[in-house]
């Protein structure tokens, strides 16, 4: 988020879109029910189904799964042909008034630069224009034809309310009562925020979609506001965490990670350190050498010194277009080029797309390592076939399954101490309540005693990619058992010249004298002992910020963006509702996200972008500057658009033999995948009590195709995909309205996530439909929106 | 013809009367513990019964066995107990019969009108008596109407029946003395069978 | 003492059955599996060991579609039809501070109050042979914490208090939602059980059953038959059948026959 839970009841409307927080943020829900009833806030839901977030709203919107970039491309072009946009925000605090070069485009689909033989972009013309100093050219007036204000008006001309309409299917009506509703965020005293959640990052044009939502925040002036901001919502308590820590393809504190070509430090930091494209920008991202030499001083320790690259060397490295994201390592897994895989709080036959190539491919290692609570559908995944014969009927015996299972039984949350991150970046240090049980161990004592025994082999035998462990740092009091409070202080790293702990990462130096395990996260354990731990109440600013409780990454600051809460004066856009504000000689309030000693007129208020300003326009994502609207892999639909270029062009779908797509030939009707609020996605089917509360799997299906196909709720319907089936009672609702798209009625079936054959009520893997494509920037999986067809069993 | 006061005439025999106890007996439970559970005032029976939820527990059970013991009554008797125009003559005279004023009433036969009115009174409340009560002993899987009216029925059935069985006993002991032992030994003298039911006795002295 | 209630907001609650699993917990109750009835519904109905149910009721209206989720339990009210009913003396108590409670070592499980319930509120315990149901946390209420549910619930949908003050909050709440255009916004607090310790905030109050909640409950004719007038009767029909038969006696004596025995 970039905001938080707390400062939702900030907010005069809340845009919900691509989650469903009343179901699965229920806790969380709470600050918008406090907005409600003490801003009189409007809560607007747009979502394929009636969910028990739109029982509550204000207005809700139904929409067909994958078509979010659409609504949000028909609300950009609501504010901008209404002129309810925050014009002064914009111009001040985006990239709305730079140029761009001459030569960019979109026509029938693709932006310009695209190269049909290769399949990919030449991004050449997606940049801006810039002087001779290569400082970005820039039109304060907006009236430039090439200027990015121009360009996203001309990009966006297309998505009429009708437009709109005939992609999502919802109605011209509903789409203004919701445009109006969420457009009165766009006065200088109004602040809207989004929350979404895997609704919209499980798509293959995810990370446009996110990036239309925060072009949308960006046009309403509500970036840095409280009350505003775009925030995702995360599924799991330390989820944030994870991503922080670098946990999937990046290192910690979202540094990229080594790749061949960049064989040395230098060569790293040349291609990973940005040059400021304005001269006011203060281009945060510049000091990244003190945040990767700090990290290789955590790695390292004292043997990592200027002259061997502080051990950048002995660090793995991808090659040049290698990508770890879990489609390709389990298409990798599939294809028998993996050995071995260590599941750690991971259940991959039961949350990876495509169930039946996970249990394949999972059958193709020689060695696999399931570290868990339970024994969960990964552990067990060669128990598929007599389990769940009726799902994977191409599943192996377990005779014929070579790969040998380790179940490594670790401990649950409430047996560890240390920090969860919260969708909030708080980081709220915990003690720990209770002893594992039996022989369950911490998850930092597994990994550890893997890690010396691992070393211990690699000193005695050798092997590739020794220097790696061998020159690793290991300096825990307890080495097979590594306490976390150890950990966090070493994470939030210290001057190795006083011994003492970091206050924060300003003080991060590149010439080794400093380390640092995650540079985001220094500060919060400093001298003055763990901030993670505090639970102050105050709360200065009357905002419900309260800079007492735990520690916010970064910076303690509770809301990113601030400095744009107030304009290039540092005046503040809404005086009643300022997080921040520039006494005239220093500012107060909130962690201001700026130089903390600097005058308002120093620097442009976006200090982590080269820009210095926020961008409409961005060429970092690959398939094009601006989001486009384009249809999931599986779609009822050939874009109306543009029918030539349906799909995502650089949408990743792969097409091992266990990899199919459907048509809507075969498969007439859009599958929607969700969790219910019973449920913590595939565990707590373990337990009692939350296994009582919705203890049955069920396929949701629309009323008017229940009469169709006449089907009474309760009666067992089959859906099927191109990669399989599932068999289920009907729950018959009106909740999910049939849609015209296109001038078609397209139907929704709605497939809650849960169930498996592991735990204490049963049910089919609903992956077991989903496909194997992926969003190209984020690696992400589309769960949402594929094909299915549904039949009476 | 000269009365024989010395001969026992039988009057009813083991079948009937074991019938009869079985049924005066489990009435009696089911009346005294059905009682206790209508009022709180007469709570205190519970405990003389063994306790609140061990009434609440035998109570429906005392019932079956009445109910059952009615019914060998009711095979046995339902023939003899159908009223006659003798017997309506009795009923619109009745009043002259409860002070002793016995002139202008018919001659009684086996039973007489009052006793086969009770007969049928207790028979068809016992019969609601038994309908409400199964409903009442499984209030979780009846019907809430039919416990709405049940909660209503049961304990008006059952205080019409108590009141007809006091009367019943009041007769069949203090008002008419050698009754009871009819009833307990089975035979009665010809001076009292010739007294309280004429007919009956002229028709078994023909024989 | 003070008299407390429950205010259910139902226009703040989601559905999420938090409540449901608190209850049990907190009153030790067993978990069984949930029974499918084509809803989000745990059970299709209260049960001994499941004294709190999110009801789930889905509808189409003029104004498109709603999905009412609505928090059911006992309504502890101010004159409580299972009270009434209630044979056992003790085992139904009304504590001072207007909580409907049930002693257990006193319940006989004749299963009246369930009858006696206008809101159909307890259920009989095949194992135990005793009836249950929310007791709102009359062991945690004494000390002074709120009910399970209300301490669990994220949206404040439930909050716990002096019922004066709730009462209070609820009639304001329904005036800013009929302010905000819920024309026929209102308060349960039904006056047919005079009034209820448990007080809902509807958006349509013209519509309980919408809601699942019974329009004008009042404690059952028949209950109030049985307990009031018939109760009379029969005094009078045992009182005067003893008295009756007694004083015939006196003035008239047993009737005899002539060479009866003496």
């Amino acid at each position: 988020m970039t905001n938080g839970w707390t400062d939702v009841a900030n907010a005069d409307v809340v845009l919900v879109m691509g989650g469903n927080p009343a179901e699965n943020h229920p806790v969380g829900f709470r600050f918008v029910m406090q907005a409600r009833l003490q801003r009189k806030a409007k809560l607007v839901c747009v979502d394929p189904r009636f969910s028990r977030t739109a029982a509550v709203s204000d207005c809700y919107v139904p929409i067909r799964s994958g078509t979010d970039i659409a609504f949000l491309g028909g609300l950009i072009h609501y504010a901008l042909s209404t002129g309810k946009f925050q014009r002064e925000y914009v111009r001040q605090h985006t990239n709305a008034s730079f140029l761009i070069r001459e030569g960019f485009g979109f026509e029938d689909g693709h932006f310009s630069g695209w190269d049909e033989a290769k399949d990919n972009y030449h991004r050449d013309t997606w940049q801006y224009e810039v002087d001779g100093q290569g400082y970005a050219k820039i039109d304060p007036t907006l009236e430039h034809p090439r200027s990015v204000f121009q360009l996203m008006k001309k990009h966006y001309a297309r998505y009429t309310p009708e437009k709109v309409s005939e992609i999502c299917g919802c109605t011209v009506d509903e789409f203004r009562k919701a445009a109006e509703m969420v457009t009165i965020a766009a006065a200088e005293d109004k602040s809207g925020t989004v929350l979404y959640a895997l609704g919209w990052t499980q798509h293959s044009h995810a990370v446009q979609l996110i990036h239309a939502a925060a072009m949308f925040q960006l046009l309403m002036g509500n970036i840095g506001m409280p009350g505003g901001g775009v925030n995702a919502q995360r599924g799991h308590a330390n989820i944030q965490g994870s991503t922080d820590m670098g946990a999937w393809n990046m290192l910690p504190g979202y540094l990229k990670i080594p790749r061949a070509h960049w064989a040395t430090l230098d060569d790293y930091l040349k291609a990973n350190t940005p040059g400021k494209l304005r001269p006011d920008s203060l281009n945060y991202w510049g000091n990244t050498p003190k945040f990767m030499v700090s990290l290789l001083k955590a790695y390292y320790g004292e043997r990592a010194t200027r002259a061997n690259g502080f051990g950048y060397e002995w660090l793995p490295k991808a090659g040049e277009a290698d990508n770890h994201g879990w489609g390709f390592f389990f298409d990798r897994m599939y294809a028998g080029k993996m050995d071995g895989l260590i599941s750690f709080g991971m259940n991959p036959v039961a949350n990876g797309p495509n169930t039946a190539k996970m249990i394949a491919a999972l059958s193709r290692l020689k060695w696999l390592i399931v570290a868990e609570n339970f024994e969960t559908e990964t552990a067990a995944f060669w128990k598929a076939k007599p389990l769940a014969g009726q799902y994977y009927p191409a599943a192996a015996d377990p005779a014929a399954i070579p790969t040998e299972v380790f179940l490594l039984p670790a401990s649950c949350f409430a047996e560890k101490d240390g920090a969860f991150v919260n969708s909030s970046r708080w980081l709220q240090w915990k003690e720990a309540a209770l002893d594992p049980p039996g022989d369950a161990l911490r998850d930092q004592e597994i990994i550890a005693r893997l890690f010396l025994k691992i070393r211990e082999l690699y000193e005695k035998e050798g092997g590739k990619g020794a220097a790696s462990l061998l020159n690793m740092s290991w300096n825990y009091a307890t080495p097979g058992l590594p306490s976390l409070r150890e950990v966090a202080r070493e994470v939030n790293g210290r001057d190795l010249t006083t011994g003492k702990q970091l206050n924060g990462f300003g003080e991060l130096k590149d010439d080794g004298s400093t380390s640092c395990g995650n540079w985001i996260y220094s500060g919060s354990w400093t001298e003055a002992g763990n901030q993670m731990a505090r639970r102050g109440q105050e709360d200065p600013t009357g905002l419900g910020l309260y800079p007492e409780w735990s520690w916010s990454w970064p910076a303690n600051r509770r809301i990113l963006y601030n400095r744009a809460s107030v304009d290039r004066e540092g005046k503040p856009w809404d005086a009643s509702r300022a997080p921040v504000r520039w006494d005239g000689a220093r500012w107060v309030g909130d962690t201001i996200d700026f130089k903390s000693d600097a005058a308002p007129g120093d620097f442009s208020a976006f200090i982590m972008l080269p820009e210095g300003v926020a961008k409409f326009f961005t060429p970092d994502l690959v398939e094009g500057p601006f989001p486009e609207h384009y249809e999931p892999a599986e779609s009822p639909v050939e874009n109306p658009l543009h029918p030539r270029v349906s799909f995502n062009p650089l949408g990743k779908v792969f097409t091992s033999d266990r990899d199919a797509l459907g048509t809507s030939k075969d498969y007439p009707y859009v599958g929607i995948t969700y969790r219910l609020t019973e449920h913590f996605h595939y565990w707590t089917k373990h337990t009692a009590g939350s296994s009582q509360l919705q203890s049955n799997f069920f396929v949701e299906v629309p009323d008017e195709l229940a009469r169709e196909k006449k089907i009474k709720s309760g009666d067992r319907v089959r859906v099927t995909s191109a990669r399989g089936k599932v068999e289920g009672p009907a729950l018959v609702t009106k909740r999910i309205r049939p849609l015209t798209v296109n001038g078609k009625t397209v139907y929704q079936v709605g497939l809650p996530i849960h169930w498996g054959f592991a735990g204490r009520v049963s049910g089919p893997l609903i992956n077991n439909l989903t496909p194997s494509v992926y969003d190209p920037n984020s690696g992400t999986p589309e769960y949402k929106g594929f094909l299915v067809n549904l039949e009476k069993a | 013809m000269p009365l024989e006061t010395d001969r026992k005439i039988p009057r009813f025999d083991f079948g009937e009367r074991a019938a009869h106890w079985m049924a005066a007996i489990s009435f009696l439970y089911a009346a005294l513990t059905g009682l206790a559970l209508w009022s709180h005032k007469l709570y205190w029976l519970a405990f003389v019964f063994g306790g609140g939820a061990t009434v609440r527990g035998w109570h429906p059970w005392g019932g079956v066995v009445f109910a059952l013991a009615l019914g060998v009554m009711f095979s046995r008797w339902a023939r003899q107990m159908r009223l006659d125009a003798d017997d309506r003559t009795w009923l619109r005279l009745s009043h002259r019969y409860m002070v002793h004023d016995e002139s202008g009433l018919p001659e009684a036969g086996r039973f007489n009108a009052g006793q086969k009115m009770l007969f049928w009174m207790q028979s068809a409340l016992a019969l609601l008596l038994f309908a409400s009560g199964l409903v009442l002993w499984w209030p979780e899987i009846m019907p809430r109407a039919l416990r709405l009216l049940a909660i209503v029925v049961h304990p008006a059935a059952a205080l019409g029946a108590i009141g007809g069985i006091i009367v019943h006993i009041y007769m069949g002991t203090a008002a008419v003395p050698e009754a009871f032992r009819g009833m307990m030994q089975g035979w009665v003298r010809p001076g009292w069978a010739l007294s309280h039911h004429p007919r009956w006795f002229k028709e078994i002295s023909r024989h | 003492m003070q008299t407390v209630a429950k205010l259910i907001d139902t226009t703040l609650c989601i559905g999420c059955k938090a409540c449901e699993l608190a209850c049990q917990e907190w009153n030790d109750q067993e978990f069984t599996l949930g029974v499918f009835q084509g809803t989000y519904q745990t059970m299709p109905d209260l049960a001994h060991n499941f004294w709190n149910l999110i009801k789930f009721n889905e509808r189409e209206t003029a104004g498109g579609m709603s999905w009412l989720m609505t928090k059911y339990q006992c309504m502890h009210c101010a004159d409580p039809g299972c009270l009434r009913a209630c044979p056992a003396p003790g085992a139904i108590v009304q504590l001072r501070n207007g909580i409907v409670d049930f002693n257990h070592d006193h319940c006989i499980g004749c299963g009246y109050c369930i009858t006696g319930c206008p809101f159909d509120v307890p259920r009989l315990s095949p194992a135990t042979k005793k009836v249950y149901k929310c007791s709102l946390c009359s062991d945690r209420t004494a000390v002074g914490l709120s009910p399970a549910c209300i301490k669990t619930c994220p949206t404040n949908c439930l909050t716990f208090g002096a019922r004066d003050e709730l009462l209070r909050k609820a009639e304001s709440r329904a005036e800013q939602l009929r302010a905000d255009g819920h024309a026929q916004a209102g308060v349960y607090n039904p006056q047919g059980v005079g009034g209820t310790n448990v007080l809902y905030v509807l958006k349509d109050a013209t519509e309980p059953e919408a809601h699942g909640l019974p329009k004008d409950p009042t404690i059952p004719l028949s209950v109030a038959l049985w307990k009031g007038p018939l109760k009379w009767l029969g005094t009078l029909t045992l009182v005067g059948g003893i008295l009756g038969t007694f004083f015939h006696y006196v003035r008239f004596g047993p009737r005899t026959y002539e060479g009866q025995e003496k």
